[in-house]
C-alpha cells in the first residue's frame, strides 16, 4: 500500500526550496509529524496541499480553533441525532447501536481512510497547551479510544503529519519533542521572482521587476502591523495585469495603485498611502 | 556517531533532548542522510525545535564541522562590531573588474578558520573603507575576505551568496533575527496578550446547550425539552497605566506604543492613563497629563476583577516613592506618599502587574524597582515576561 520510495519534490503550484524538501522527506521517513512555522504568506498551508498533490494522496485539513477540543478532531458523538431518533423513530439507523451514530472527525478520518493521506492541522497555535499535548499522544500512538463504544481505533495508513503554527511563541517542550521542527523564511526577492513566474507564467518582466521591487519597500515601511505577503503580491499583480491603463513604468516613478489589495488593516493602509504620495519611498 | 556535537549544542545552551538525539541516529540509519548539508538539514530539523536557536545552531555547526571559532562572550561583541562595520563597508560594492586573478593559488590555501583569522587581522589593521587590491578587507578585491571578489574557497561575508555548502549557510547566521535576543514587535504582543481573555455569557440564548437538553429530556421521561444558552463573549475589562514622562522613559517608547496600540485593537474594554515615574493622587486620560485627571480614589468605581496592568521602569529618586510630599511636580499633593497610592492600586485590583522594559538582570541596583516589586508582581516587558505577566493575570 504504502511505496517506500515516495518522495516529495515540488508541485505545480509551488516552488519549494530545497532544504525544506529534504526536511519534509526526512520526516516521512522517520514518519514523524513535521512542525512548520514561519511569518503568515510564507506558504505553510500550501506545502501541504503541494504535498498532497505530488504524492497523490488525498488532504485532509484541520482547522484548529481557539476552543477546540481533542475529542472533536477525533469523532463525534451525534447524541441529538440518536435521541432525534429514539424520540421519533423515522430513519433507518438502530438506536440501540452506538456505533450508528459515531462520526469520524478530521483525525478520525485520517486514521480510517483506506488509502495514505496528508493530514494538516492548521494554526495548532490556536489551541490551548492541553489540546496540542493530548493530540500529539494520539498521533505518536497512531490510536485512540471512542469511550462511548468502548473501541480502538487504530490508524489503517500513518498520515503525512503536517502542522503549522504562526506563534512567535514556542509550544509546549512534549510537543515539540514528537515533532521535526522547520521555520520558513520569507521568500527573498529571488525566490520570490520564481513564485511569481509560477503564477504568471507569462508576466512581463518589467511589471514583476517593478512590482517585486516595490513590493519589499513597502514590506519595510515602518509600523506596519500586517506586512504584505506572498498572497497580497499576487493579488496584487494580478489587479495590475488586468487595468489595461496601467503601466509598469509607473511604478518606478512612485505612482503605487490598488494600495489596499496589500494592506487590509485601515492604520497601514493610511500610513503606506500617506508614504507613497509624499514619495518617500 | 556525533555525541560531541550533541554535547556542543547542549552546551552552547539549545535545548537538545536524547530523544530527539535518537531519532536523528536513526535517520542516519536508514540512510537518510548522505552529505554535510543533508546533515545539517537533518539535524537541524530533528534535534532544534525553535527558530529561535537556529542562529545558535549554525554557529555551532560551523565551529564542529568546519572549525569556525566559537564565539565566547567577548568574541561576539568583536563578532557584532566586525560584521556591522563590514556590512557597512560593502554596503555598495564597485565593479569587481579590476583585480581578478592575483596570487590565486597561495589564498586558495587556507582553511576557513585561516581565513577568519585573516580576516580579523586585516580588520585589526584596516582603518578605512577600501575597494580592490589584494590585502584589506572592502569589495571586490582578491582579498579571501570581503565579497563580490573571487576567492577559490574563500568565505563569504555578505552580500549575495553564490555557491552554497552547509557550513558557508551556517556562517551566513541567516536565522539572527530570530533569536532570543530579538525586538518586541506587535505580532508578538499579541500573541502573548490573547490568552488574556476573560469569557462570560452574553447575549441572547441561542446556544443549544446538548448536555442539560438530554439530562432534562430524561428528567422528564423522554419528552424532549430543548435548554439554551448564551454565548461566551471576552467581557475582558482592562487598565493600562502607562509611565510616559521624563527622559527615563524615552529609550522604550517604540515598545509601549506597540502594546498600546495593539491592546486597543483587541480589548472592547480598555482605560488608558498616564503618569509619570509614579502615581500620586492623580492619573490623566491625556498623554500630556494635564486636560483629564482622575483621582486615584475614584477607582474603586471600576469593577474589582479589572486587570491592572502599569508600564513604566519604576526608576526614580526614593524620595518620590517614599516621601509624603514627594512628587516632583509641586501641584500635586496628595499628602500620601506615593507608595501608599499603589499599595491602595494594587488592593483595589487582585489582578495586577507591572511591566518593566528595563532588563530583569538590571533591577537590582535602582532601589525604587525593588521597593515597587514588592507591591506589584513585576515582570520584563519581553516576550516571556509578558507571558508570564498574562499568566498571573488571568490566575484565579
Amino acid at each position: 500500500m504504502v511505496s517506500e520510495k515516495q518522495t516529495f519534490s515540488g508541485a505545480k503550484h509551488y516552488v519549494l526550496d530545497e532544504e525544506l524538501a529534504k526536511i519534509v522527506n526526512i520526516s516521512m521517513a522517520l514518519e514523524m509529524p513535521l512542525l512548520l512555522k514561519g511569518e503568515p504568506g510564507t506558504g505553510k498551508t500550501m506545502l501541504a496541499h503541494a504535498i498532497a498533490e505530488s504524492l497523490g494522496m488525498p488532504l485532509i485539513v484541520l482547522n484548529v480553533k481557539s476552543s477546540m477540543k481533542l475529542v472533536e478532531a477525533l469523532y463525534q458523538y451525534d447524541t441529538l441525532t440518536r435521541l432525534n431518533d429514539s424520540r421519533f423513530g423515522d430513519s433507518k439507523r438502530d438506536v440501540r447501536n452506538i456505533e450508528n451514530y459515531i462520526k469520524m472527525g478530521k483525525i478520525g478520518q485520517a486514521f480510517t481512510s483506506d488509502i495514505r493521506t496528508v493530514l494538516l492541522i492548521d494554526e495548532i497555535d490556536k489551541a490551548d497547551t492541553d489540546f496540542q499535548d493530548d493530540m500529539l499522544d494520539v498521533l505518536d500512538q497512531m490510536e485512540f479510544d471512542i469511550i462511548e463504544i468502548d473501541k480502538t481505533m487504530g490508524a489503517k495508513n500513518r498520515p503525512v503529519i503536517i502542522i503549522t503554527s504562526n506563534a512567535k511563541k514556542d509550544l509546549s517542550d512534549p510537543f515539540l519533542g514528537r515533532c521535526n521542527f522547520h521555520h520558513i523564511a520569507f521568500p527573498d526577492p529571488k525566490m520570490m521572482r520564481k513564485i511569481i513566474r509560477v503564477h504568471f507564467p507569462n508576466i512581463d518582466s518589467d511589471l514583476m521587476e517593478n512590482a517585486v521591487n516595490v513590493f519589499y519597500k513597502l514590506r519595510e515601511l515602518e509600523s506596519i502591523e500586517k506586512r504584505p505577503a506572498t498572497r497580497e503580491l499576487v493579488n496584487w499583480i494580478r489587479a495590475l495585469k488586468s487595468d489595461p491603463d496601467f503601466k509598469a513604468k509607473e511604478l518606478a516613478k512612485g505612482d503605487i495603485p490598488y494600495l489596499g489589495v496589500l494592506f487590509k488593516k485601515s492604520q497601514d493602509y493610511e500610513r503606506a498611502v500617506n508614504t507613497v504620495s509624499r514619495r518617500r519611498l | 556517531m556525533f555525541i560531541g556535537f550533541f554535547y556542543k549544542l547542549k552546551e552552547a545552551g539549545i535545548p537538545v533532548s536524547p530523544t530527539s538525539f535518537l531519532t536523528l541516529q536513526k535517520a542516519l540509519g536508514k540512510g537518510l542522510v548522505s552529505s554535510l548539508d543533508d546533515f545539517y538539514t537533518a539535524s537541524r530539523a530533528v534535534l532544534v525545535k525553535s527558530e529561535r536557536y537556529f542562529d545558535l545552531f549554525d554557529q555551532v555547526f560551523a565551529h564542529h564541522f568546519e572549525g569556525a571559532e566559537m564565539p565566547d562572550y567577548e568574541g561576539v561583541e568583536l563578532d557584532e562590531l566586525a560584521r556591522a562595520l563590514l556590512e557597512s563597508w560593502l554596503h555598495d560594492p564597485k565593479t569587481l573588474a579590476a583585480a581578478l586573478g592575483i596570487n590565486e593559488s597561495e589564498i586558495a590555501k587556507l582553511t576557513p578558520d585561516e581565513l577568519i583569522e585573516y580576516f580579523k587581522e586585516r580588520l585589526k589593521e584596516q582603518k578605512e573603507r577600501h575597494d580592490g587590491g589584494g590585502k584589506w578587507i572592502g569589495t571586490g578585491g582578491t582579498s579571501p575576505v570581503g565579497h563580490s571578489g573571487n576567492h577559490p574557497g574563500g568565505m563569504r561575508v555578505g552580500g549575495a551568496s553564490r555557491n552554497r555548502s552547509a557550513v558557508k549557510v551556517a556562517m551566513e547566521r541567516r536565522y539572527r533575527d530570530y533569536s532570543l535576543d530579538g525586538p518586541l514587535t506587535q505580532a508578538m504582543v499579541g500573541e502573548a496578550l490573547k490568552r488574556l481573555r476573560n469569557m462570560i455569557p452574553a447575549g441572547p440564548r441561542d446556544r443549544l446547550n446538548i448536555d442539560k437538553t438530554i439530562y432534562q429530556t430524561m428528567k422528564n421521561a423522554g419528552e424532549i425539552e430543548i435548554v439554551f444558552d448564551r454565548d461566551l463573549k471576552d467581557r475582558l475589562k482592562v487598565v493600562l497605566a502607562i509611565d510616559n514622562g521624563g527622559w527615563s522613559m524615552d529609550p522604550y517608547v517604540h515598545v509601549v506604543q506597540t502594546l498600546f496600540d495593539y491592546a486597543r485593537a483587541q480589548f472592547k474594554d480598555i482605560k488608558t492613563y498616564f503618569f509619570h515615574n509614579t502615581i500620586y493622587g492623580t492619573i490623566w486620560q491625556d498623554p500630556s497629563r494635564y486636560k483629564k485627571p482622575l483621582r486615584i480614589q475614584e477607582v474603586v468605581r471600576f469593577d474589582p476583577e479589572t486587570r491592572l496592568i502599569l508600564i513604566g521602569d519604576a526608576s526614580m529618586a526614593p524620595y518620590e516613592l517614599m516621601a509624603s510630599d514627594g512628587s516632583i511636580y509641586i501641584d500635586e499633593r496628595s499628602g500620601k506618599p506615593s507608595i501608599e497610592c499603589l499599595k491602595f492600586l494594587a488592593e483595589t485590583f487582585r489582578h495586577s502587574v507591572w511591566l518593566n522594559p528595563m532588563q530583569s538582570n538590571m533591577w537590582g541596583y535602582t532601589q525604587t524597582i525593588s521597593a515597587i516589586g514588592r507591591i506589584f508582581p513585576m515582570f520584563e516587558f519581553s516576550i516571556d515576561g509578558l507571558e508570564k505577566a498574562v499568566a498571573h493575570l488571568m490566575a484565579k
